[in-house]
C-alpha cells in the first residue's frame, strides 16, 4: 500500500486554499465598500453642482435665458455638463440637449437619467448621466444633466486595483504554498519508506525524527514508542514460545529414550508396536519443536554468515533429485526446467532448506497424479525460482497468513506437517533479503515464486510463469 | 572392547551417555571438566571421545583444538546445546568429527559413535561386501549375486554410506547429513522413500533382505543372520 497524497488533500494545500478564498472575498468586500462610498460621495458633489448651476441659470432674466443657455452650452462642447431649454411642447429652444428626457421628473431634484444622455462629441453615444429638470414660471422647461461615466471610471480603476492586488498576492501565495507543501510531503515519503521494513516484520526499525520537533516529529515519536512496546511484547511472546519448546525438548527426549529402551527390552512382543507408535508420536512433537526453534534461530541470525556465490539452478537440481522418489511414489509429474545459470549470493545450505520446504509442500498438497513444476530463470535483477503445482492452491486472503508460524489453511488441515515449513522459508528469505510471492498457478494450483533479489512491496503482485516470459526472452535474445 | 572418554559437565546427560554406550558394549569413562578431560585424553589411548561444547574451565572447542595440536587423531563427537549451523561449522573446523545437538536421542548418539569408531579402521578396500551384495568403489557399480544393479548417483552414495557402516544403525538424520550434506530436519518421510527405492533395487524377489528398518531409529544394512537388534 502506497500512501500517496492527492494534490488537494494535503493539510497545507487545504489551508492555503481556504486562506486564499477568504482573502479574495475580503478584498472584494473592502474594494466594494470603497467604490460604493466614493461613488456616493462623488454623486453628492455632482448633485450639488447641478443644483447650483440650475439655480444660477434659472435665476437669470427670462428674456436672456436662451442666450445664457446657449453660452453655457458653448463652453462645454463635450457635453460634460449639458443644458437645454424646451418650450411647453417639449421643443428645444436653446442649449445642447436635442430631446427633452421625458422620464425626468420636473421636481427640481437630481435623478439618474433613465436612458442616459447622448454625448455630441462621441457620435451621440449615450452615457450614464444625472440631471434635473424644472418648469420655469413661463412654462418653459430647463434641463441640466451631467455625464457621470467618469465616476464609473473610478469604479473600474478600483476593480482593476482589486484584480491586481489579488493576482499579485494569490498567485505567489499558491505557488509558495505548493513549494511549502513539498517539504512535509517529502518527510511523509521518508516516513513511509521507513515503515516498509516494519510492515514486513522488522520491528527493530524506527521512524526518522528530525531536529525540528514539529507535529510530524511528535507523531513519529509516538509511533516509535508504540513500536518499541510492540517489539518488547512480541519478543516476550516469542521468548515464552521458545522457552516452552526448549524446556519441553529435554524431558520429551528423556521420555523417548525410556520408551526406546523399553522397546529394546520387550523385543518382539505385541506391545512393542504400541511403544513404537509412541516413539513416532514423540518424534513428531520433537520435530515440531525443532522447527519452531529453527524459525527463531533463523530470525535471530544476522545476514551474511556463510554467504557465497551460489548457482540457484544447481541447488534446485539437488532439491529436485531429493524429492524425485517422493513425487514418483505419488504418481506426480515432477519436472525441472533450468533456463540458464543463475548465480546469486546465498547460503547454499539455507537456500536448499528453503527450496526443499517449498517443493516438499507443493508435493504434499498436490494430489496423486498431479503435477509439480520447478523452474529457475534469470530476471534482469537476478534469479527467480517458480514452484508451480496443480494442488488446491492458496486462497488470496490466506497468502500472508501462511507464512506465519503454525498457520494452516483450510485446505491443509487434513495433511500432516507442522505448519512451520513456510515460516522457515520466509525466515530464510528475509535473512537473504529475497522475496517470496504466492500466486496462482497456470491452472488452479499454487505458484510460489522466490525472487533471489529484493522486491519492493508494490512489485509483489502479478502471476507466476507468464510474467517472466518476455524477460527471459530478452535474456536469451 | 572400545574405550570411550565422555567429557560432559552435566551429570544427568553424562549418565545417559555412559549408560547407552555401556549398553552397546563399549567401555565409557566420564570426566566432568575440560582440563581433566584433555589431560586424560592425552594420557591414555581412547577409541572415541564425546565432548560437550560448553564446559567449565576449558571450552569444548579449545579441548578439541588442543587435542589436535598435540597430534591426537582420536575421533571426537561434539555434543552441544548450540544448534546453529555456524556453531556446527566451528566445532568441526576445530577438529571435531561429528556434531550432535542437545537434547539428543541416545540411539542417535550411539549410532554416531559407532560410525566414528568404524571410521578409525583402515578402509583401503576397493570393494565393499555385505553377503552377496558388492559395491565397486572404483567403477561405482553395485552387484547383487554377481548381477550388476543400475543405481542413480544418489542411490550409489546412499548405498556406499550404508555399506561402509554395515551392521550399524544409521539414523535418518545421519543419512541425510552424510549423503546429502545438509543439517536440518527434512521433516517428512523423504529419507524413507529413498531407502525404500534402494531396497527395491537391492533386495529383489526371492533374495534375502539386506536393508533392515530399525524400529524407532533408522536403518541398517546387514546379512539377515547377523541382525543384533529389533528389526523388521
Amino acid at each position: 500500500m502506497k500512501v500517496r497524497s492527492k494534490r488537494w488533500h494535503s493539510t497545507s494545500s487545504r489551508l492555503i486554499l481556504i486562506y486564499g478564498a477568504l482573502f479574495v472575498v475580503w478584498g472584494a468586500v473592502l474594494m466594494g465598500m470603497i467604490q460604493w462610498e466614493t461613488t456616493r460621495y462623488l454623486n453628492t458633489v455632482i448633485d450639488q453642482m447641478l443644483q447650483q448651476r440650475m439655480h444660477y441659470i434659472a435665476s437669470t432674466d427670462p428674456t436672456r435665458l436662451a442666450a445664457t443657455v446657449d453660452a453655457a452650452a458653448a463652453i462645454d462642447p463635450h457635453g460634460i455638463m449639458s443644458v437645454g431649454l424646451f418650450d411647453k411642447d417639449h421643443q428645444p429652444l436653446a442649449g445642447n440637449i436635442d430631446h427633452l428626457p421625458t422620464s425626468l421628473l420636473r421636481d427640481g431634484q437630481v435623478h439618474l437619467l433613465k436612458h442616459g444622455l447622448p454625448r455630441p462629441d462621441r457620435d451621440a453615444e449615450r452615457v450614464r448621466a444625472r440631471g434635473l429638470a424644472t418648469t420655469l414660471p413661463d412654462g418653459n422647461i430647463l434641463v441640466i444633466a451631467k455625464d457621470i461615466s467618469t465616476i464609473d471610471g473610478i469604479g473600474a480603476i478600483i476593480r482593476r486595483a482589486l484584480l491586481w492586488g489579488i493576482s499579485l498576492t494569490i498567485i505567489p501565495g499558491l505557488l509558495g504554498g505548493f513549494l511549502l507543501r513539498r517539504g512535509p510531503e517529502r518527510r511523509i515519503r521518508a516516513l513511509q519508506k521507513a515503515t516498509d521494513p516494519i510492515r514486513r516484520g522488522d520491528l527493530s526499525k524506527r521512524l526518522p525524527i528530525s531536529r525540528r520537533g514539529d507535529e510530524l516529529d511528535q507523531l513519529a515519536g509516538i509511533v516509535n514508542t508504540m513500536l518499541g512496546e510492540i517489539e518488547r511484547l512480541l519478543s516476550e511472546v516469542k521468548g515464552v514460545c521458545d522457552n516452552i519448546a526448549h524446556d519441553l525438548r529435554t524431558p520429551l527426549t528423556r521420555l523417548r529414550a525410556r520408551l526406546y529402551r523399553t522397546q529394546q527390552q520387550i523385543g518382539g512382543k505385541p506391545e512393542a508396536a504400541l511403544v513404537e507408535s509412541c516413539i513416532v508420536d514423540i518424534d513428531e512433537v520433537l520435530s515440531r519443536f525443532r522447527a519452531l526453534l529453527r524459525v527463531s534461530e533463523l530470525e535471530d541470525r544476522h545476514r551474511a554468515a556463510c554467504f557465497d556465490e551460489v548457482d540457484v539452478g544447481q541447488v534446485l537440481r539437488q532439491v529436485h533429485e531429493f524429492y524425485m522418489p517422493v513425487a514418483e511414489d505419488r504418481g506426480q509429474v515432477f519436472d525441472l526446467d533450468i533456463q540458464s545459470p543463475a548465480p546469486a549470493r546465498a547460503d547454499a545450505h539455507l537456500l536448499f532448506e528453503a527450496l526443499a520446504n517449498l517443493v516438499g509442500n507443493a508435493i504434499k498438497f498436490t494430489p496423486s497424479g498431479g503435477r509439480v513444476s520447478l523452474r529457475v530463470s534469470m530476471d534482469k535483477r537476478g534469479p527467480r525460482v517458480d514452484v508451480v503445482d496443480s494442488g488446491p492452491g492458496i486462497p488470496a486472503d490466506e497468502r500472508d497468513a501462511v507464512m506465519r508460524r503454525f498457520y494452516r489453511g483450510d485446505n491443509s488441515r487434513t495433511t500432516g506437517g507442522s505448519g512451520l515449513g513456510l515460516s522457515i522459508v520466509s525466515a530464510i528469505v528475509r535473512l537473504h533479503g529475497y522475496a517470496l510471492v504466492i500466486g496462482d498457478g497456470s491452472s488452479n494450483g499454487a505458484c510460489l515464486t522466490l525472487y533471489c533479489y529484493p522486491l519492493a512491496p508494490e512489485e509483489k503482485a502479478g502471476t507466476c510463469l507468464s510474467r517472466s516470459v518476455p524477460e527471459v526472452a530478452s535474456m536469451t535474445a | 572392547m572400545p574405550r570411550i572418554l565422555v567429557i560432559e559437565d552435566d551429570e544427568t546427560t553424562a549418565r545417559e551417555i555412559v549408560a547407552e554406550l555401556n549398553a552397546r558394549g563399549m567401555l565409557a569413562e566420564w570426566v566432568a571438566n575440560g582440563q581433566d578431560g584433555l589431560t586424560r585424553a592425552l594420557q591414555r589411548d581412547y577409541d572415541l571421545i564425546t565432548l560437550d561444547r560448553m564446559l567449565p574451565g576449558m571450552d569444548g572447542i579449545d579441548v578439541v583444538a588442543e587435542l589436535r595440536r598435540s597430534g591426537s587423531d582420536t575421533p571426537v563427537l561434539m555434543i552441544s546445546a548450540l544448534s546453529d549451523v555456524d556453531e556446527r561449522v566451528r566445532g568441526l573446523r576445530a577438529g571435531g568429527d561429528d556434531y550432535l545437538t542437545k537434547p539428543f536421542a541416545p540411539d542417535e548418539m550411539s549410532a554416531r559413535a559407532e560410525v566414528l569408531l568404524r571410521r578409525r579402521q583402515p578402509q583401503s578396500a576397493q570393494r565393499l561386501r555385505v553377503a552377496d551384495l558388492e559395491l565397486d568403489l572404483v567403477s561405482h557399480v553395485a552387484y547383487r549375486a554377481g548381477q550388476p544393479l543400475t543405481l542413480l548417483p544418489t542411490e550409489y552414495r546412499l548405498l556406499e554410506f550404508m555399506m561402509r557402516n554395515s551392521g550399524q544403525v544409521l539414523t535418518r538424520t545421519m543419512i541425510f547429513e552424510t549423503v546429502w550434506g545438509f543439517h536440518f530436519d527434512p521433516g517428512t518421510n523423504v529419507i524413507d522413500v529413498h531407502i525404500g527405492r534402494l531396497r527395491r533395487k537391492i533386495d529383489g524377489a526371492g533374495q534375502p533382505a539386506l536393508i533392515h528398518t530399525v524400529r524407532g531409529t533408522g536403518y541398517m544394512i546387514v546379512t539377515a543372520h547377523e541382525t543384533p537388534l529389533v528389526v523388521s
